[in-house]
């Protein structure tokens, strides 16, 4: 086995149609177009099954397809928005080749997978892998693999695999002229010359070629075949993640969220592996059909796992009401932290109790109820009761004085009571103090019965309020 | 090595024919008559325990103490759910319970409080769960213990719910159910439902500031819930199989 790289190409022809749809659970009945071209008279780009059924094909004008069909959805293409979506599948695609190449004006991306073959199986299973996991993400990709990047292009429009130079010779003796990745100008004026066939083009001589076609043709067809290096640049990881989607049929109740939001959690969690990395933290952002609602999820640790996030998405959204319809969602990662694997909890031993951590339990709970929700307790130094003790963070230490005489339970705020209900069993205690920070007091406390039986904790203040309160609950 | 047919046949899970009941593991309870008393020497562990509490102040969360102790102890987290009032800290230490092992959960409503409960049963392996369902008598129906019941087992948990008296008529999945009351003297415990026991029968545990405690002029531990010398030493079956539910 010699050292070649093999390339793999994947080219998403119906990008801005599937940026489109991909919020959509199933293949609706909704037919939906993207529009290109002047905005005067923009015509049709790209149609779903739905809007060709209609009879609406690409290059239709705009004005004629809304005629031929009035539930037509039409969108403009959004060029910006198809290069963030190629640079995220690059990050993506990252987890399958570390020398990823953006080509976007094809719309395509370029895999150097000689060096990962040997870990992820042949290039070919890798390119059937991809287009289903792109698939799942709702894109719709075309794979094909190459012994030059111009090879993998070609091969990934028509679906083939060449795993040689001699392969690829052999194809293009009976692909037609189009299979090559000429520009429309080009192929016409081949066409005009008679030319049907890739291998006549390939048989001409190059100053007689580049003279008719330009310098340009000749170097394309020079780096197909693997006679001039046709240097890549490769695409650089990102440090964040946005991605978003809009939501063609508007979605107004919050668990409806879910399926658009997987997606978006797939995809961060493809970059994530790719990097390495992992995200404590996301954030979603939901524009609706009037304002805007965004909310945030926290981890204990660095994470990526899909299931993990998704769970703790679903706890939230069951307690997320939609105030607007939403039309769109975007899912933002703000950095991308170190990741430990094993800290996932992936493969813990359930009887082993080191490895069987709180953390998820504590983001479940978290996710649903809230940061807040979830606390310890701990002691601090004060004579007085009701500041003797507070909640703590988890991570905050628990230190507390030890006192088995008084009640288990504290009310949050003493009661006035009458102490002729009560009869006292145990007192009294005095606590007195306070007077430094100014919170000055002198209280007997007293343990007291009441009539139906309970134990409480009754004191006698003597300033700053004087009265008999009740303070806690012998539970 | 357990792999005698005799060892095999005592494993708990092991259900046999003609036995009444096979053996739960258990949590002891730190009493001793208690521990005695119950089936399988102890609370149940992997499945629910309901303790209906004629009032609040009777002394039903000291009973559980020594438990939390020892489970705290062994590096099992308490987590309470929904506690009526603060659980306070020093007094808590002072029963020997290791505060960095304890989490307390709030929630807001009935539906979020049963959710938590049954996520802190799931969640971590072992330890207990203390829970106050929120949502008075109507707080869960016999589908949502279930749930619970299931995710006692799942979770290896001490489970134990604190409910109001007024759900004693309502069926229940629970391996245990007891009803708490108290008078001068004692905190008196009749079992409603316990595989192994007959309903109706009772055990009384003195209660801490028993009416003693004055004339000695000082508090007891509440951790001190000592068997009475009278009459704590048996389990008195109630003849009628009665139970007190709607009493106190």
């Amino acid at each position: 086995m010699g050292m070649n790289p093999t390339w793999l190409a994947l080219q998403f022809p119906h990008l801005a149609l599937d940026l489109l749809t991909r919020g959509n659970g199933r293949p609706r009945d909704l037919p939906l177009a993207v529009s290109d071209g002047d905005a005067r008279r923009p015509v049709i780009l790209d149609t779903n099954p739905a809007a060709s059924r209609l009879g609406i094909r690409p290059g239709l004008p705009v004005s004629a397809a809304l005629s031929l069909a009035g539930a037509l959805q039409v969108s403009a293409r959004d060029t910006a928005a198809e290069h963030a979506a190629l640079d995220r599948l690059a990050a993506w695609s990252y987890q399958y080749s570390s020398a990823v190449s953006v080509l976007a004006p094809r719309h395509t991306l370029l895999l150097e997978t000689g060096g990962s073959e040997r870990l992820l199986g042949d290039s070919e299973s890798l390119a059937r892998q991809l287009s289903a996991d792109l698939l799942d993400l709702g894109y719709h990709a075309r794979a094909g693999t190459g012994p030059t990047p111009e090879a993998a292009q070609l091969a990934a429009r028509r679906g083939l695999h060449f795993a040689s130079l001699d392969a690829l010779r052999e194809a293009l003796r009976t692909l037609p002229l189009h299979a090559l990745l000429l520009d429309d100008a080009q192929c016409a004026a081949l066409e005009k010359m008679g030319f049907r066939h890739a291998r006549e083009v390939l048989r001409l001589p190059r100053k007689a070629l580049a003279r008719r076609l330009g310098t340009d043709a000749v170097t394309y067809l020079d780096r197909l075949c693997g006679r001039r290096p046709d240097p890549q640049t490769h695409w650089r990881l990102p440090e964040c993640f946005r991605s978003g989607m809009d939501l063609p049929a508007e979605i107004a109740n919050s668990q409806g969220l879910l399926f658009p939001l997987r997606r978006l959690v797939d995809e961060l969690c493809g970059v994530l592996r790719a990097c390495d990395r992992g995200v404590q933290s996301v954030s979603v952002h939901l524009r609706l059909r009037r304002g805007e609602e965004r909310f945030d999820l926290a981890f204990q640790q660095p994470g990526r796992d899909e299931a993990h996030i998704m769970q703790l998405l679903k706890e939230r959204l069951e307690r997320f009401r939609l105030p607007q319809p939403a039309q769109h969602v975007a899912l933002e990662a703000g950095r991308f932290l170190e990741f430990e694997a094993g800290a996932t909890g992936l493969f813990v031993d359930p009887d082993d109790p080191s490895s069987n951590p709180l953390e998820p339990l504590l983001e479940r709970l978290r996710a649903r109820l809230g940061q807040e929700s979830v606390t310890g307790l701990r002691g601090v130094e004060d004579h007085r009761p009701e500041y003797s003790w507070s909640r703590r963070r988890l991570e905050e230490p628990a230190d507390c004085q030890s006192m088995p005489h008084r009640p288990v339970w504290l009310f949050p705020r003493p009661k006035r009571c009458r102490i002729e209900d009560y009869r006292v069993l145990a007192g009294p205690e005095r606590i007195e103090s306070g007077w430094w920070d100014g919170r000055d007091c002198r209280r007997d406390y007293f343990v007291v019965r009441d009539r139906e039986g309970s134990t409480l904790w009754a004191y006698r203040e003597y300033k700053p309020r004087p009265g008999w309160y009740l303070h806690g609950l012998f539970g | 090595m357990p792999s005698t047919l005799p060892d095999a046949l005592h494993h708990p899970l092991l259900w046999q024919g003609g036995r009444r009941h096979h053996r739960l593991p258990t949590l002891s309870t730190g009493h001793e008559r208690l521990d005695q008393a119950l089936p399988g020497g102890g609370w149940p562990l992997g499945a629910l325990t309901e303790l209906l509490v004629a009032r609040d102040g009777v002394g039903e969360l000291s009973l559980l103490l020594p438990t939390l102790a020892e489970v705290c102890r062994q590096g099992g987290w308490a987590v309470f759910v929904d506690p009526p009032w603060t659980p306070y800290p020093p007094a808590m230490r002072g029963h020997g319970i290791d505060l960095a092992r304890v989490l307390v959960v709030d929630t807001r409503d009935a539906k979020e409080s049963l959710w938590a409960c049954e996520q802190a049963l799931r969640g971590v392996r072992g330890g207990v769960v203390l829970s106050w369902l929120r949502g008075g008598r109507h707080q869960a129906g016999f589908t949502h213990l279930r749930r619970l019941q299931l995710a006692a087992r799942s979770g290896r948990k001490g489970a134990f719910l604190f409910r109001p008296a007024e759900v004693a008529g309502q069926a229940t999945p629970a391996a245990m159910r007891l009803h708490l009351a108290a008078d001068e003297q004692d905190l008196c415990l009749t079992v409603l439902k316990a595989r192994g026991l007959h309903n109706g029968a009772q055990l009384r545990l003195r209660r801490p500031h028993a009416s003693t405690a004055l004339a000695t002029g000082g508090a007891e531990a509440p951790g001190g819930l000592a068997g009475r010398r009278r009459r704590a030493n048996t389990l008195e079956r109630d003849a009628a199989g009665t139970t007190p539910a709607g009493r106190a």
